[in-house]
């Protein structure tokens, strides 16, 4: 059916090196590493920004309000007094905690609304279409603005509001992948000689289907602290002692002409944070992916 | 360091200059009877001022509504003062001076008013303006049916009008009201066309039709609000000069809440006023040669925090003392508004009838004495610096709403901060429900709110206690009872003379602060940038823009 | 099955998503915290009665399921009611705002597959080539800035710096160029990534090979054979994110204060105006349900292995 054909066109995952044969030294090889790098930093950061940061996130100096970048403080200091570095490195936490678990909280329901629908077919993923299509009518900011200005703003309520705006995506892309995969060879040969139906869903199935998940969930981090961010400019965000990135941003945005470093440095965290698990994501896949390692 | 610190020298004095310029302007810009066209806003002016044009002036939010009755928005009011006018007009002095109404006179048992009316006015529709229309108007505020706003508590005690001859009305009072007469000078209080709003019904509030210098003529919503001059008009109030028809074509209204796009709109030239401009655009402003910025500090109650007496230990003055103590306002001001707006220090803001100048700068920050205060209730420091009595921590909700108006989030930030010294812990709760949340359930401990208003006795719907039925309703702000207080407000509606009623005020004032019931933050001051083509914007007393004398060079 | 009969069950699929999601955002609103009629009323003056009085006048002092009944047998009458907050007739109020909107929608998909689609095949064309690297740091860049952000940006640099474009309005084609941008940016991004990927996929099929093997130039190969294959991908993506792109309107509508259902919905949610949020998400399901028929249909048109299949 046509339409299978195209989901499988779509959602084939994108190579960041598609000539592995080629020599090691290029482009992607130089960008891992700066990206391993920054990712590692981030993570650091968020686990024990104690140690990094100059100062606290906390401490505002009415002295120094809207000071530029400088030596003393790299990013410059907010409109509280604050240090934007500082700030940037204790934000990771909240940040990585909203992209990370409303990716996990979606790709984890809608992956799996996918993969059985994919796999048992019938009434059941026609049913479950149904109700995934439902849920695409609905434009995602959409059902997240619903839910936050339903249960107030809080980090865990941002976290659920983009976690269910991202399921019907997620949904998607893995019954398409199940679909594709359920015809091939492998899962034919493994279920001729008598494999249980589960075992075989678990076993042949599941590895097999994970990747385009990878790679939704890598672009996913960054939108979901987006979708928190654009949240907060809406006036549903959370106010919190130390803001994340993207409450940062949408605080920042007021003084891009007297202190453009408040909200661009946040902003860039995001960026290089996103670029960064791309890449990593990206060589993840080829490495792991059977199918990818199959051409090798 | 040393460059950071020259430039906020540098900033701070522009900020003192602009300051300085601003308090000319909102001098001149009410004050009505002296020499006309002075100083401040344009010297231009002397110059025959130039007929026709547009004015595109960008408003920070949506009104509610344009009916001046069933409206709750300041921002409503600098649209809607354009087409509608009131009977008596306040000036910058606080004297009720003549308007719609030529003359009036009072009954010796100060409850009832008997007014004389203009009999060349006539509203936009046609429709002649007379005893009528005015009582038309006031008992349509206290019908149920319109679900009136803000109009009703204005024009309270009102209980009914009597139509005396075409140009005579008679206003009846349940009780004495000092703060009539001032209010009725309100826009809210506006006199609406009987026949239009009989004619729209429900929908007047997108038709309004008014006896005002400026027509309506249409509202897009989320977009725009254009207004056209009236070329009837020639009964303009004594706080313009231009008392007849405007030098404007019309005006148009531009709806642009992102604050960024507003100063960008008035910078790029595509409107040619913003209003309400941030504190730190307020510098790259006054650098611009092709902009002028125009500010007047609003009158009634300041931005006031307000803590929840109905809740512990806030009941207790001990605590509400700890935490006045621990808050610096003035860095608040300066660190967030760059002193552009001036600190409060009392319920009400200067510049109203009885305000308490004594108050200024009593009370200082004071940390050693806040911690004794928490000590002496029997909190202690825990181990995480957050003071607890009973195994309970010490823990305040504060409450705001949403979006974040004039940074009013980011003072509960600083806040938060400033009693984490002190060992209490600060929690900010944000809400786009404060009607249920503040109003309904008092689930709070600090508050904060403010209201425009052009009398002392504004106080009387904020400081008095409630009766149980209206707390059913509605839980008043702070919930703090005290019968001194009780009994100063209600002296002070009734009392006729002014002087006796600023003694009032002060001893009403003065309570509220030494029993800690609020925290007052700062005084609103209305900004505006205009292009420098724009001439005679002026304010009136509670700091509405007045359109009569603009025009465009 | 012939194409009509297809679409014919494609068009009742549809019908029962936008009812669906009808009921389940009558679901969500309902149990929003906060009654509408006490928003209405000011809380000074208003009296119990009142409270009791508007409730009933609205409907909602009757049980949930008799109101949802009633609002949908209004639905099917065509009559989507008025609005809580202002007694505005729903209806006229949306069709007013859906053009502006619709029209931001349309420029920044266009905007978003020609950026998309340029940049994804010079990508895979030159790929791991200086001009790969850039495209595709562009196009995470359009995924990882907000709009908000980018648009007062745009502002910055276009109205009040350059003031080559006005910084708001909703009149007029010159207000739609900051916005656009924005917005189509965003768009581009996820393009750029999808579009790449099945170039590459279909540079090595067996087909082009073929072709290359035949002798045709390589511009050929890659503008006639390459590039109609991944255009598939870029309207998929298109179709799929459309609901994305409008309900980016309620950010960049505030904005850049353009006039539009993104900003009315926005309101409406924070109002808990029940009527004027179920107008918006019926209205935004038939665009979403339209363009997604139209991206089917478009598939067969483009890609002649699909029209086979037929």
């Amino acid at each position: 059916m046509k339409e299978i054909v195209n989901e499988e066109t779509v959602l084939r995952v994108p190579k960041w090196t598609l000539s592995k044969r080629k020599k090691n030294i290029s482009f992607s090889n130089i960008f891992l590493l700066v990206a391993i790098v920054l990712v590692l930093f981030i993570i650091a950061s968020a686990l024990i920004p104690k140690w990094i940061a100059p100062y606290s996130p906390t401490y505002m100096n009415t002295e120094s309000i809207l000071s530029e970048p400088s030596s003393k403080h790299w990013f410059g200091t907010d409109y509280f007094g604050r240090d934007v570095f500082s700030l940037v490195i204790y934000g990771s936490r909240d940040s990585l905690i909203i992209g990370i678990t409303s990716v996990l909280i979606g790709s984890l329901i809608g992956g799996g609304i996918g993969a059985v629908s994919g796999y048992i077919g019938g009434y059941i993923d026609h049913f479950l279409m149904r109700v995934i299509e439902i849920l695409m009518t609905i434009p995602g900011i959409l059902l997240a603005l619903a839910i936050a200005a339903a249960l107030g703003p809080s980090l865990m309520n941002i976290v659920l509001a983009v976690a269910a705006s991202s399921i019907p995506g997620y949904a998607r892309v893995m019954r398409g992948q199940i679909l594709s995969i359920k015809k091939r060879q492998f899962v034919d040969a493994s279920r001729s000689i008598g494999t249980h139906s589960w075992k075989v869903f678990v076993w042949h199935i599941l590895p097999n289907s994970w990747s385009p998940l990878l790679v939704m969930g890598t672009i996913g981090l960054g939108t979901s602290i987006l979708i928190g961010s654009g949240l907060s400019f809406l006036g549903l965000g959370v106010i919190k002692e130390v803001p994340d990135w993207g409450a940062l941003l949408s605080q920042g945005r007021g003084y891009l002409v007297v202190g453009w470093w408040m909200s661009t440095f946040p902003g860039l965290a995001i960026t290089l944070f996103v670029l960064s698990i791309n890449i990593i994501g990206d060589k993840l896949r080829d490495t792991f992916d059977p199918k990818t390692s199959r051409m090798r | 360091m040393g460059a950071i610190h020259l430039k906020l020298i540098k900033w701070k004095k522009l900020l003192t200059i602009t300051l300085a310029s601003a308090l000319l302007l909102s001098g001149c810009a009410s004050s009505t009877t002296t020499k006309p066209s002075s100083e401040g806003t344009t010297k231009k002016e002397e110059v025959q001022p130039k007929e026709g044009g547009e004015l595109t002036y960008a408003l920070a939010t949506s009104p509610d509504s344009l009916d001046p009755h069933r409206s709750g928005l300041a921002v409503a009011v600098r649209a809607f003062r354009t087409i509608f006018d009131s009977l008596v007009v306040q000036g910058s002095d606080n004297s009720i001076q003549p308007w719609l109404a030529t003359e009036w006179t009072v009954s010796e048992d100060a409850k009832s008013y008997t007014f004389k009316l203009r009999e060349d006015v006539t509203f936009h529709d046609g429709t002649p303006f007379n005893a009528e229309a005015v009582k038309y108007s006031f008992d349509r505020i206290i019908d149920p049916k319109t679900q009136a706003k803000n109009a009703v508590a204005l024009l309270k005690p009102y209980e009914s009008s009597e139509v005396i001859d075409e140009f005579t009305i008679k206003i009846n009072l349940a009780t004495p009201s000092s703060a009539f007469l001032s209010n009725l000078s309100q826009a809210m209080l506006g006199i609406v066309s009987p026949t239009a709003a009989e004619k729209y019904g429900d929908q007047f509030v997108k038709n309004p039709v008014g006896t005002g210098p400026f027509k309506f003529v249409s509202w897009t919503e989320n977009a725009d609000i254009v207004v056209e001059k009236n070329e009837e008009y020639h009964w303009g109030p004594s706080n313009v000069e231009n008392k007849v028809v405007p030098y404007l074509d019309k005006i148009t209204f531009k709806i642009i809440p992102e604050e960024a796009t507003r100063i960008g709109s008035v910078q790029s030239g595509q409107v040619l006023a913003a209003e309400t401009v941030p504190p730190q655009n307020i510098v790259s402003l006054n650098n611009d040669p092709n902009q002028q910025l125009l500010q007047v500090n609003t009158i009634g109650l300041p931005y006031t925090l307000f803590f929840n007496q109905r809740k512990e230990p806030w009941n207790d003055v001990k605590a509400r003392k700890a935490v006045q103590l621990a808050v610096d306002v003035d860095a608040i001001v300066k660190t967030l508004y760059l002193e552009t707006y001036s600190r409060a220090w009392s319920p009400l803001t200067p510049g109203i009838l009885g305000y308490d100048e004594s108050l200024e700068n009593k009370n200082k920050p004071d940390l050693e004495k806040a911690n004794q205060f928490l000590d002496e209730l029997g909190y202690v420091k825990g181990e995480d610096g957050i003071r607890e009595k009973d195994g309970k921590k010490l823990i305040l909700n504060y409450v705001d709403g949403t979006p974040n108006r004039e940074k009013r989030n980011d003072i509960a930030v600083i806040i938060q901060q400033q009693l984490k010294k002190v060992g209490i812990k600060v929690e900010i709760n944000i809400t786009k429900d404060i009607a249920s949340v503040v109003q309904q359930k008092a689930d709070y401990d600090l508050y904060g709110n403010s209201q425009v208003n052009s009398d002392p006795n504004a106080l009387r719907a904020f400081y008095h206690t409630t009766t149980p039925e209206e707390e059913a309703l509605v839980k008043r702000l702070g919930g703090g009872s005290d019968p001194e207080i009780d009994q100063w407000l209600e002296e002070g509606t009734v009392e006729l003379d002014p002087a006796k009623r600023i003694e009032i005020y002060k001893k009403v004032q003065q309570k509220i602060i030494d029993e800690a019931w609020i925290i007052p933050i700062y005084v609103f001051p209305y900004t505006v940038a205009a292009s420098k083509t724009v001439n005679g914007i002026k304010f009136d007393a509670l700091g509405y823009p007045l359109f009569n004398d603009v025009n465009i060079n | 099955m012939t194409l009509v009969n297809k679409m014919i069950v494609k068009i009742s699929n549809a019908v029962v998503s936008i009812f669906g999601s009808l009921v389940l955002v009558f679901f969500i609103i309902y149990l929003l915290p906060g009654d509408p009629v006490l928003s209405m009323l000011d809380p000074s003056t208003a009296t119990p009665e009142m409270v009791a009085n508007l409730r009933k006048e609205l409907g909602l002092d009757q049980p949930v399921y008799v109101q949802f009944v009633e609002y949908f047998t209004n639905v099917l009458k065509g009559n989507f009611g008025q609005s809580i907050v202002n007694s505005e007739q729903v209806l006229p109020k949306i069709l007013e705002h859906l053009p502006a909107t619709l029209a931001l929608t349309l420029t920044s998909s266009a905007l978003a597959v020609v950026i998309g689609v340029t940049l994804g095949v010079l990508s895979a064309i030159f790929q791991n080539r200086w001009i790969d690297v850039l495209s595709r740091f562009i196009g995470l860049f359009g995924i990882s800035m907000p709009t908000f952000w980018s648009g007062i940006l745009l502002i910055l640099i276009f109205s009040v710096y350059f003031n080559w474009f006005p910084a708001m309005g909703s009149e007029g084609w010159q207000t739609l160029v900051l916005p656009t941008l924005s917005l189509g940016f965003v768009g581009a991004g996820l393009i750029i990534r999808m579009v790449r990927t099945s170039m590459l996929e279909v540079i090595n099929e067996p087909f082009i090979v073929t072709l290359r093997a035949k002798g045709l130039t390589e511009r050929m190969v890659m503008y006639r054979h390459a590039l109609r294959n991944a255009m598939i991908p870029a309207i998929t993506i298109i179709g799929l994110n459309i609901g994305e792109l409008m309900a980016g309107t309620v950010v960049i509508e505030t904005v850049f204060s353009r006039q539009g259902i993104g900003r009315i919905v926005a309101d409406a949610i924070m109002a808990k105006d029940l009527p004027v949020i179920q107008g918006v998400v019926f209205f935004s399901a038939v665009v979403y349900v339209i363009v997604n028929l139209l991206v089917d249909l478009s598939y067969s048109i483009i890609d002649p292995r699909v029209r086979r299949s037929h």
